[in-house]
Parts: C-alpha cells; structure tokens; sequence
C-alpha cells in the first residue's frame, strides 16, 4: 500500500536530513517508521543507469551542498579558519541540530554561534564563538533598514541649551561591540587573501555600521566605546559625557570627547536628534 | 501581445537580476528588456538589495521568481511569507509572480530545494486546491514551473506534464514553461521530451525560463551553470511555435560570466524565435 501524499514527503525528507549514508538514511528508524526499508525500490523507481538510492542520494548530496554553501557565504572568517573538512563538518552538526525553519536561507545560520559555544571538542572555541557572532552580526546589520542620517542643518537647528537633555538615534545598521578578540581585523585580513590573520585574545572595542549599503566598522578606545554606547543606548548627551569624564581610568579631555562625536557624526551613525518635548 | 489567456505580456527577453552584476546595472543602465527577481532574496532586508531592486523596478518590467512558496507541501501554506511576496510584488509592479511545481518541505522544516510530488490524483486534488487558495491571496494567478526532477515515485499514475496541465486547467494558473528542466527531467527518467512540450496547454504559458545544465553521464542536474545546449535551443523553438512570442528568460547562477555574457546568451533566443538581431550589442561598445 503506498504512502499518503503527507506520509511520502514526511519520508523523502527524513531521508535527505539523515546525516549518514544514503542506505543508512533509508534504512533509520524515522524513515524505515513511514516506509518500511522493502518497499523502499518500489517507491523510488530505479532509471535506466540509477538505482533508488543512487537517485534518493542526488537529492541528499544537494542538500548538505546547497546549506553549506549558504553558510560559507554569511561566515567567510570561520570557513577560512576551519578549512573545507572542518567547516564542513560544523556544517553537518549544525543543521542535523538546528534545520532550516525558514523560507529563506538568510536565516539558517542564525544560532551557529550559539551551537559553537554549546558544541564540545571545537577548538579555539571561546575565538570561533566571537568570530561567529561578529559575523552574524555583519550579515543582520547588512539587511537592516535604511536609515536617514543626521544632516548638518539638523544639527544647527537644536538650541545650544538643548544639547545637554538631548538623544541621539542611531541609524538602525549601528552595533557597538566589547570584543576580546580582533575578529574584525581577522575578516579584513582573510579578504584581503592574508591566509593566517592573528587570532590571539585582545581585548577591544568597536562600531560596526553600514555607510552608503556597505558594512564598515571602526575601532574604538575604551572611553570612547562608553560614550558611543550610553549614546546609542539612549542616554542623554549630557550624561553620557559626564559619565565618560567622570570614571574610567583613562583621563579623556573635553576636546577629545567632542572630536569623537563630530567624528561619528560625520560618519553618519545618528540619524537625529531627540530632544525633550518642551512642553 | 502573448496569446496566452489573461493576455499577460510578452515582456521580450531578459536575465535574472543576479548580486554580481548590481553594479554594472545600475552604472549602465543596460538595454535589457526585463529582469526577473528572486523573491525571497528581498523579503526581509532593508539594505543594498533592496536599494538596488527599487532602482531596477523603477526603470525596467520585473517579475517575481520566488523557491519557497512549497505549493505541494501538506504542511499549511506560510501567509506571513504570501503576505510579504504579495507586498514585494506590489512594490515592484510585477507583472506576474511564479514558483514551482514542487514542495521544498514538511513539519516545519525547509529542506531548501525544489523537492518532487508523487504524481497521484491525491496530490493533484490537493495541489489544485492550493494553488487556488495562494491565487486569491496574490489577487492574481499563480504562474508554476515545472522543476528539474531526479527520482520518480512508484505510486505515480500521471506523467508530469499531464499533471501539470490538468492542475493549471483546474487550478486556473499559468504554467512557466522552463525548457531546459523538460530536457534534463525526461533525460534522468527516459521521456521523450519533445511529447512532453508537445502536451503543455499553450494558452498557459506566460513565460520560458532557458538554462545551461551539467551533464553527470548517468543523469543530468540543473545548475545553470553554462550556455544553452542545441537540444534545449531545438525544444525551445518547438514550444514557441505552438505559443507564439511569451516573455522569455536566460538563467545563470553559477560561474556567472558577466552582464554582457549572460544577457547575449538571452538574446541568442531571438533568432531561435525568428525575431532580427537587436541592436542591443552596439550599446556595449563591443
Ligand atoms: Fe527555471
């Protein structure tokens, strides 16, 4: 008796998930539950040069090919440090664990990172988890929304009296980031055909944004990261400088300050400013 | 005008907008009759895509292509993605927005291929009642194309392309027309394609897609990654002349050559179509 229409798709796709060989896929409990393993040549007609499972294994070849190659697209830096077999291997674990929800495979990497933290024996686990989530990171800023940037008229137009109360939106392509390894120099070097980049712990900090569609970042001094990130966090100017001149151990001047905010205003990271009704 | 039955345009000859050649596009404006957009890759971005799709919209005829709608699949139909293929396709005036012939997966899970359906009169009731429901979301027919395939069900009682006819008769949809997926499919299942063209309701057909192929030997799979073999050429000239001129469409996605390469491939379709060479080739001071 030959499976329903919903039993047959169930099976074909227990078959091509099945990280093992093609007769190890037919013949797994899942499949073997919906299509017992002799009426499995039945199913699958054989052609004239193709057996079932050399035609049931096209489809599973496809299959791991086509989610790897998605994912070398959105994590360039962590296929180049794990080379073919390695990537590839990652690629296996990861989608048998986390298979792809979504209509679209822009979405398939998104707990990879989460997955290299929680998978045992990865090497340099604590740097590839970094690198995996600066990667993410890069391709969610990619598809952010477009924002408009702070224009210099904008700025002229707030009262001097307002500066102190006022908040800066950021564009919405905007993440600031504490790293503890130079992931971003990595990914720079890696395109830049540089086949061993340093990977050696760092503590620094940086804005990654996107200018004109294309992803840039900059590095940040430890002050300056606390100031960009009570900014974009919402704190008021006034506060955020405050903040930054009060603590830290690194004694920042005025001058300095207000040099890092013409700069990234410049750079296009806000797009206005808010300032406190004034009723 | 196409004779197809909604008299939907025959939009010339075109190329799938493809990543690599945004630049050349939007530096050069090139004379290229219309592109044809991979929904899914604009659905949920905000970023260059995007930007570059409403320059592309803007200046020439688009239609939309989308490989996850999985009409075959007894998983329900996914309205947030109708929803959002619905909106892009307002957005870009598509003409007409296509999918194929196929289910890409079931429980939730997306296997992210064109994945064949048991041709049985269980799956067709069921598909016709689908491609009707997801119509009347798109407020206008569906338009199917038949994918390649690489295995057959036993419990298949139809050959595709009468399956495929009945269910755009019943179903009221259009049918794309890819001629190199009826090469390679009847060449992996011994089927005479010429019958297979023969058979396809030409009213149907609003649109061709062309494609080069890779030959395995024991069987042939759908990379479009090369230019189009005389045998598909020969296949294509055959349908034209039941459908007369339906917009036609060249894919590359692998090894992409550039904007030039891929888009005189597409060109080569008019003198297969009996039509004058254009004067597009002068444009790229070649
Ligand atoms: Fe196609």
């Amino acid at each position: 008796m030959a499976p329903d229409l919903g039993n047959t798709q169930k099976w074909m796709q227990a078959v091509i998930l099945h990280p093992g060989s093609d007769r190890e896929a037919v013949a797994s409990p899942r499949a073997r539950k919906l299509v017992p393993a002799s009426e499995f040549p039945r199913l699958i007609r054989p052609s004239r040069t193709l057996d079932s499972f050399d035609r049931i294994g096209i489809y599973r070849g496809m299959y791991l090919a086509r989610l790897q190659e998605a994912l070398e697209a959105d994590y360039p830096g962590l296929a180049h440090f794990l080379g073919p077999k390695r990537f590839s291997d990652l690629v296996t674990g990861y989608v048998d664990r986390y298979p792809s929800r979504s209509y679209t495979l822009n979405r398939l990497g998104d707990r990879l990172p989460e997955y290299i933290r929680s998978r045992p024996g990865i090497v340099r686990q604590d740097f590839l988890y970094e690198l995996a989530r600066f990667e993410l990171l890069m391709s969610r800023l990619f598809d952010a929304e477009e924002s408009p940037v702070l224009t210099p008229e904008a700025i002229g137009a707030v009262p001097p009296e307002s500066w102190e109360t006022a908040r800066l939106k950021p564009v919405a392509a905007l993440a600031v980031q504490a790293l503890r390894y130079p992931v971003g120099a990595y990914l720079e070097a890696v395109r830049q055909g540089n086949p061993r980049p340093a990977t050696r712990r760092k503590n620094h900090w940086a804005v990654v944004y996107r200018r004109q569609y294309a992803l840039r970042w900059l590095d940040l001094s430890r002050p300056a990261y606390r100031l960009l990130d009570a900014l974009v966090n919402g704190v008021p100017l006034g506060e955020a400088l405050s903040r930054v001149l009060r603590g830290g151990r690194q004694q920042v001047g005025e001058v300095q300050l207000f040099s890092w905010f013409r700069g990234w205003v410049t750079e296009g990271l806000f797009q206005a400013v808010e300032l406190d009704d004034p009723a | 005008m196409g004779r197809n039955r909604w008299n939907l345009p025959d939009l010339g000859f075109g190329i799938g907008l493809r990543t690599v050649h945004y630049s050349y596009i939007l530096a050069n404006h090139p004379p290229i009759d219309w592109f044809e957009i991979l929904s899914e890759n604009y659905m949920d971005t905000g970023g260059r895509p995007l930007y570059v799709l409403d320059q592309v919209a803007e200046r020439y005829p688009v239609v939309l292509h989308g490989v996850s709608m999985s009409v075959g699949s007894t998983d329900p139909l996914n309205l947030d993605y109708l929803k959002k293929l619905k909106a892009l396709a307002d957005r870009t005036r598509a003409h007409w927005v296509s999918d194929h012939l196929c289910w890409t997966g079931v429980s939730g899970i997306n296997v992210h291929d064109l994945l064949p359906m048991p041709y049985t009169d269980e799956s067709l009731r069921y598909t016709i009642d689908r491609v009707k429901a997801v119509s009347e979301i798109l407020e206008s027919p569906l338009v199917l194309e038949n994918p390649s395939t690489y295995l057959e069900f036993g419990n298949s009682t139809w050959s595709e392309v009468d399956f495929l006819s009945t269910l755009a008769q019943e179903a009221d949809c259009g049918i794309l027309l890819d001629v190199n997926n009826v090469y390679v499919s009847c060449f992996n299942h011994g089927l005479d394609p010429e019958s297979f063209i023969d058979r396809v309701p030409a009213d149907r057909v609003v649109q061709y897609h062309l494609a080069g192929h890779t030959h395995k030997g024991t069987h042939i799979l759908d990379t479009h990654s090369d230019h189009v073999i005389d045998e598909v050429w020969s296949l294509y000239r055959r349908s034209c002349q039941r459908t007369g001129g339906v917009a036609t469409l060249l894919e590359w996605d692998e090894n992409i050559p550039s904007f030039e390469v891929v888009h005189a491939e597409a060109l080569k379709a008019r003198r297969h179509r009996g039509l004058p060479e254009p004067d597009h080739t002068r444009a790229y001071g070649t």
